[in-house]
C-alpha cells in the first residue's frame, strides 16, 4: 500500500472513531420488546432520583422505562424546541417549561387521572403553577434555591468569625471578594439565578424586568470579578469538596452533594450552604408531558407513582432537594427536613422569590449584559 | 456485464463522496444560512423558515434582522471573536510547535515502528474529549498530582495555581487538537527524501542552515493543513476555555450556545456561525487563489 | 610524492553484515575513477563513507593530504551527485546550483557569475530561473552536476550518473561527462552497476563484489586479463571451458577438457592442474570448413541475434561446450542470408584467459 493512502486510511479510521465516540449514545437506543405494560421514556436530569426507583416501578407495573439524563435545562429545552424528541416524561424548571408550553411543546396534565395528586404541597405547587401560567402544566417533583456554599474554616480564617455567613456580600461584596480571591470564589453559569439575587442583593426587587436593574447586576458582578475563579455551574462541587476553591453561589442540591463529598473522602473540609437573608430565587422542577409523546397513559402512571409519599421520600433522602410532597415529610430524613438550607424557615421564606417568565427581549437583555460581565469588557 | 460493474464502480466512486459531502456538509449549511435568514418566534421549531416548500409553492422570504442585530451590538460579539481567534491561534502555533519535532522523529525513525508510533498519536482519540480534560484537571489542580508531587519533593511549599491560567487551557487545547497537526505535518515529512537532506549536508549546509532552507520550505504543505486542521475547531472550541479556563475566557462558540440556548434565537445563532464560517473561509479561499495565480 | 586520495584498510559493518571488506585504492588528481559491481556489492557505501555520510568501522581517508575521519559531510573538499539527483524542488535551477555558494558565504555577485559560468558549462544557459519539476531528466542530471561542481570540490562522487537516463541519451551525457571532467581537470569517483559505462567512462575500474575491492585496473586490463572469474564474467560477454593442465607442448600448453585446446601464456601451470579457460566472443571465428588452423573443431549453431554491427552466435562444440561467439560485420551483411546450422570455429591460442578454478 503506498504510504500517502495508508495515511489516508488512517485518517479516515480516526475521523471515524471521533465521530462515534463523540455521538451521543443516548439517541440511539434499541427499541426493546414491549411486554404487557408498554414502554416509558423518561429524560430526567442526572443524579436526580434514588438508585432503584426505577427498576421498583418496572417491577410493579410491567412497564419498561427508557431513562436518559441531561444536566441542563437548554439541552433538554433545544430538544422539545426541535420537535420528535421521543419522550414521554421529562422534568423541566418552571420558567424553561413556561416557554416551552409557550411554543406548544408541552401538553397539559389532567390531574384527575393522578390520585397521588393529592400528596401535593398546595402552597409550593401554587408558586411553580404562577410561574408556569397554568394549573394543568405538571406536578412540582423538586424545588431548591441559589444561596451560597463555602468552606468553613478557609472563609472564616480569612474574614474573621464574623463573617457574613447569611448574606450575599459574603462574595458580591469586593472587600470580602478580595480577601477570599486566593481561596478560590466560583459563580453559577446562569444569569438567571444569578442576576436576580444580585438585584436583591442591591436593593431592587429580584423580580425586576428592568434594563437598568440588571445592568446594575452586570455593573456589581463586574467589581468582584477580578476575584473570581471561574464561572461554570458544574466543576464547584468537586472542587469546593476538594478545598480547591472556598465560596460559590450555588444551587442547594449541589451544594449538599458537595458537603457529603467532602465527608465521605474525609478531607477535613466541611462545606456549608446558607440561603442569604436578603432572599433569593426559588426554582422548581416540574414532571411535564411532551406534546408529543407516545406512552401518555405510561407517563401519567410514573407520574402516580413518583407522587407517593414512599416514593417521593426514598428519592429527597438520596438526592437533598426539597420535595413537592407534602406527605411524604413523615419518611424523610429529619437531618434534612430541619437544614434551613433545604426546607427554609417560615422568616426565610418571607424572602424567597419567584422570577418571572422573561420575554425574549428581556432574554437578550440578561444575556448580554451577562456576556458582557463574564468577557470582562 | 462487467462493463456495467464498471460504469456503477465509476459512478460509486464519484458520487459516494460526493454525497456524503453534499449530505453531511452543504445541506446543513444550506439550513443554516436558511436559519440565519428567518424569523426567530416561539414555537416548535423557533423560527419561521425564510424558505419554505409548502402547498403555495416555493416562498422565499428572508429576514436580515438577525444581522442587523449583530451590527448593531458588533462590540459584544467583536470581543469575543478575538478572543476566539487570539486562541486558536496560539493554540495552532503550540500545537505546531510541539508537533513538528514529533513528526519528524515519527518519519525518521524505523519504517516497522512508524505505524506503532502513529497508533500512539491517535490513541487518545479513542477516549472522550471530555474524559480526557477532566483527567488534565486532575492532574493540574491544586490537590492534584503534579502539586502533590512538587509539594512531597520540596520544590514548592504551597501549590502552584495552574488551573484557572492560560497555562491549563492551552495544555487542554494542545492535548486535544496535537494529533491533527501531527499527522499531516508526519505525511508531508515522510515523503521528504533523506538524500536532499543530504544533499544540503555535502554543499556545506550546517542543521540549522538545513531545516531553514530545506525542510521547512518543503514542509509547508503539511503545515498549512495541520494549522487549518486545528485552528478551525479551535476558533468554534468553548467546552475547553470554559472547564480549564478563568472567567475571562468569553468565547465566540460560547456566544453562539447562549444565543442558542438562552436566548433561544437560533436565527441570531445560525447568523453569527455563517459570519465566523465567512471571517475563516474566505482567507483561505483568497489564499488558494492567489496560489493558483501565481503557478500559471 | 603522496597519492592525491588514499584510501586505505576501510571497512564497514552493519550488524554482522560487512559491507565494506578491507579496501584500498589510492587515486591520482584527475583521474575518472569507477566503483563497478553488481548491486549489494558495497559500492554505494564505499561512496558514502567518502562523502562523509557514513562512519567508517576500520580504516581511513585522506584527501591531498588531510584526514578526513573527523570532518564533516559539510567541510570535506568533497560534493556527490546522487542517483535520484536530489534536486531542491522548492528552488529554482540558479538557487540548486549556488546553494553550496550560499552557504560558504560568497558575495552575490560572485555566487552569480559563478552559476552562470556552471550553467554554460552544462549547456542550460537561460534556464536558471525553471525549477527542477518542470525539466526533461538529462537537463536535471545536468542541474545536478553542476550544483555538485558549484563549489570546486577537490574529489567528485557519482552515484550511477546515468541510470535514470535513457540509453540515447545516456552516451551523449557519458561523452559529456568525460569532456567535463576533462576540462575541469577534478577527481571523479563513478559507482555504477553497468560495466559498459564504467569501460567507456573510466581512466581506471575498481570491480567490487561481497564488500571487496577484487581488481583495479584500467578498461582494458580488467577486460583482457581479468583475475578472476567473476570479473571475467561481469565484465563483458565470455565464454567459459574447464579443462586439466596436461602437459608443455612446444611454445603452447596442452590443455585436456571436452576436446584438447593449445594456450600460449606467460602464466606458471602445474601438470594435472583444473583451470577455467575463458574466451571473448569476439576472439572466436566461425567459419563454414574447415581451415585446419590450431585450436579448430566443428559445432553446431543452437541461436543467433543479429545486431547491426555484427550477429553473435550460440553454438555447442564437441562434449557439449557452450561457447558465445560474435561475428564483426566487416562486409555488408547479406539481407536474407542463410545463417549456418553447423560450422567450425577456431581461437588463436595467445587469446585464452587462464584462471584458476
Amino acid at each position: 500500500m503506498e504510504r500517502s493512502n495508508l495515511f489516508l486510511l488512517i485518517g479516515v479510521i480516526a475521523a471515524a472513531v471521533v465521530i462515534f465516540l463523540n455521538f451521543d449514545s443516548s439517541n440511539i437506543k434499541t427499541s426493546q420488546v414491549s411486554e404487557a405494560g408498554g414502554e416509558l421514556k423518561i429524560y430526567n436530569w442526572s443524579d436526580y432520583i434514588a438508585e432503584d426507583t426505577i427498576s421498583n416501578f418496572e417491577a410493579e407495573t410491567g412497564i419498561i422505562v427508557t431513562y436518559d439524563m441531561y444536566d441542563s435545562n437548554e439541552v433538554l429545552e433545544a430538544k422539545m424546541l426541535a420537535g420528535s424528541s421521543g419522550y414521554d416524561l421529562v422534568v423541566p424548571t418552571a420558567d424553561f417549561l413556561a416557554r416551552g408550553r409557550e411554543a406548544g411543546a408541552y401538553q397539559d396534565m389532567d390531574l384527575s387521572r393522578i390520585q397521588n395528586a393529592s400528596n401535593q404541597d398546595p402552597e409550593i405547587q401554587a408558586q411553580a403553577d404562577r410561574m408556569v401560567g397554568s394549573n394543568s402544566a405538571g406536578l412540582v417533583y423538586m424545588w431548591g434555591s441559589t444561596g451560597i456554599a463555602y468552606n468553613e474554616d478557609m472563609v472564616v480564617e480569612r474574614l474573621g468569625d464574623d463573617a457574613p455567613t447569611d448574606s450575599w456580600s459574603l462574595i458580591l461584596d469586593p472587600a470580602n471578594a478580595a480577601k477570599l480571591e486566593d481561596c478560590g470564589i466560583a459563580i453559577l453559569d446562569a444569569p438567571t439565578d444569578v442576576l436576580p439575587n444580585v438585584m436583591t442583593y442591591l436593593g431592587y426587587p429580584g423580580t425586576s424586568m428592568e434594563k437598568s436593574h440588571f445592568e446594575a447586576a452586570g455593573d456589581a458582578l463586574s467589581a468582584i470579578r477580578p476575584y473570581l475563579r471561574y464561572i461554570n455551574s458544574s466543576q464547584s462541587i468537586n472542587d469546593i469538596a476538594n478545598g480547591d476553591i472556598c465560596a460559590a453561589i450555588m444551587w442547594s442540591g449541589d451544594a449538599f452533594q458537595a458537603a457529603y463529598r467532602a465527608e465521605e473522602a474525609e478531607n477535613g473540609h466541611v462545606i456549608d450552604y446558607y440561603i442569604p437573608n436578603e432572599g433569593t430565587n426559588l426554582w422548581f422542577d416540574v414532571m411535564a408531558i411532551p406534546a408529543d409523546a407516545k406512552n401518555v397513559d405510561n407517563a401519567y402512571k410514573f407520574v402516580d407513582y413518583m407522587m407517593r409519599a414512599d416514593v417521593a421520600a426514598a428519592n429527597v433522602n438520596y438526592v437533598w432537594y426539597a420535595s413537592g410532597n407534602e406527605a411524604a415529610r413523615p419518611d424523610i430524613d429529619p437531618e434534612i427536613l430541619s437544614h434551613p438550607g433545604i426546607y427554609p424557615t417560615e422568616k426565610a421564606k418571607e424572602k424567597l422569590f419567584v422570577t418571572p417568565v422573561y420575554d425574549a427581549q428581556t432574554d437578550r437583555i440578561v444575556t448580554r449584559v451577562w456576556n458582557r460581565f463574564s468577557a470582562g469588557n | 456485464m462487467n462493463y456495467f460493474f464498471q460504469k456503477f464502480g465509476r459512478i460509486l466512486v464519484i458520487w459516494l463522496p460526493l454525497g456524503w459531502l453534499l449530505l453531511f456538509f452543504m445541506f446543513p449549511l444550506v439550513e443554516m444560512i436558511n436559519v440565519s435568514f428567518s424569523e426567530a418566534r416561539r414555537a416548535v421549531p423557533p423560527y419561521i423558515p425564510a424558505f419554505q416548500i409548502g402547498s403555495g409553492g416555493f416562498t422565499f422570504s428572508p429576514v436580515l434582522d438577525n444581522y442587523l442585530l449583530i451590527y448593531e451590538y458588533w462590540e459584544d460579539y467583536l470581543w469575543p471573536a478575538i478572543n476566539s481567534i487570539r486562541l486558536a491561534f496560539f493554540s495552532t502555533l503550540y500545537c505546531l510547535l510541539f508537533a513538528y519535532p514529533m513528526a519528524w522523529w515519527i518519519a525518521r525513525s524505523n519504517k516497522s515502528i512508524q505505524h506503532i508510533l502513529l497508533i500512539l498519536v491517535l490513541m487518545p482519540f479513542w477516549t472522550s474529549s471530555l474524559l480526557r480534560m477532566y483527567a488534565l484537571i486532575g492532574l493540574l489542580n491544586p490537590n492534584g498530582f503534579i502539586n502533590d508531587v512538587l509539594i512531597w519533593a520540596g520544590i514548592t511549599v504551597t501549590p502552584i495555581q495552574m488551573m484557572q491560567t492560560d497555562f491549563s487551557i492551552y495544555s487542554g487545547m494542545i492535548l486535544t487538537y496535537l494529533p491533527l497537526m501531527i499527522l499531516p505535518l508526519y505525511a508531508s515529512l515522510v515523503r521528504l527524501d533523506v538524500s536532499i537532506i543530504e544533499a544540503a549536508a555535502d554543499l556545506g549546509a550546517k542543521k540549522w542552515d538545513i531545516f531553514r532552507t530545506i525542510v521547512l520550505p518543503l514542509s509547508i504543505p503539511g503545515i498549512v493543513a495541520g494549522s487549518l486542521l486545528v485552528f478551525i475547531p479551535a476558533v468554534g472550541e468553548f467546552v475547553i476555555p470554559a472547564l480549564l479556563g478563568g472567567p475571562e475566557q468569553l468565547m465566540l462558540g460560547k456566544v453562539i450556545w447562549t444565543e442558542f440556548f438562552r436566548n433561544r434565537d437560533w436565527p441570531v445563532a445560525a447568523a453569527i456561525a455563517i459570519i465566523l464560517i465567512a471571517i475563516i473561509i474566505l482567507p483561505i479561499v483568497y489564499a488558494r487563489y492567489q496560489d493558483r495565480e501565481r503557478i500559471s | 610524492m603522496a597519492p592525491f586520495i588514499r584510501i586505505q584498510n576501510i571497512s564497514k559493518k552493519y550488524g554482522k553484515l560487512l559491507a565494506v571488506d578491507n579496501v584500498s585504492f589510492n587515486l591520482e588528481k584527475g583521474e575518472l575513477f569507477s566503483l563497478l559491481g553488481p548491486s549489494g556489492c558495497g559500492k554505494t557505501t564505499l561512496l558514502r563513507i567518502l562523502a562523509g555520510f557514513e562512519i567508517t568501522t576500520e580504516g581511513y581517508v585522506e584527501i591531498d593530504g588531510q584526514d578526513m575521519v573527523d570532518v564533516d559531510p559539510a567541510d570535506r573538499p568533497v560534493n556527490i551527485m546522487f542517483q535520484n539527483y536530489a534536486l531542491f524542488p522548492h528552488m529554482s535551477v540558479s538557487n540548486n546550483i549556488g546553494y553550496g555558494l550560499k552557504r560558504a558565504s560568497l558575495p552575490d555577485n560572485e555566487i552569480k557569475s559563478r552559476v552562470s559560468e556552471l550553467l554554460e558549462l552544462v549547456h542550460l544557459n537561460g534556464m536558471g530561473e525553471r525549477k527542477p519539476s518542470t525539466l526533461s531528466g538529462g537537463q536535471r542530471q545536468r542541474v545536478a552536476l553542476a550544483r555538485a561542481l558549484a563549489r570546486r570540490p577537490k574529489l567528485l562522487l557519482l552515484d550511477e550518473p546515468l541510470a535514470a537516463l535513457d540509453k540515447k541519451l545516456r552516451s551523449e551525457t557519458q561523452f559529456e561527462l568525460c569532456k567535463i571532467q576533462e576540462q575541469l581537470g577534478t577527481t571523479f569517483v563513478v559507482v555504477t552497476h553497468d560495466q559498459e559505462e564504467a569501460m567507456t567512462l573510466s581512466t581506471r575500474i575498481g570491480v567490487m563484489n561481497n564488500g571487496k575491492l577484487v581488481q583495479v585496473g584500467t578498461p582494458n586490463e580488467i577486460y583482457e586479463q581479468p583475475q578472476t572469474t567473476f570479473v571475467a564474467d561481469f565484465v563483458g560477454e565470455i565464454s567459459f571451458i574447464e579443462v586439466t593442465v596436461k602437459e608443455q607442448k612446444g611454445p603452447y600448453w596442452l590443455m585436456q577438457g571436452a576436446v584438447p585446446i593449445h594456450v600460449s601464456t606467460g602464466a606458471k601451470l602445474r601438470i594435472n592442474q583444473k583451470v577455467n579457460l575463458a574466451l571473448r566472443p569476439e576472439k572466436i571465428s566461425l567459419t563454414s570448413k574447415s581451415t585446419g588452423k590450431i585450436n579448430e573443431f566443428p559445432v553446431k549453431v543452437i541461436d543467433w541475434a543479429f545486431y547491426g554491427a555484427g550477429t553473435q552466435y550460440r553454438v555447442v562444440g564437441p562434449g557439449g561446450i557452450n561457447l558465445k561467439l560474435y561475428e564483426s560485420h566487416n562486409i555488408p551483411s547479406k539481407s536474407n542470408a542463410r545463417q549456418p546450422e553447423t560450422g567450425f570455429i577456431n581461437f588463436s591460442p595467445d587469446s585464452i584467459i587462464i584462471l584458476e578454478r
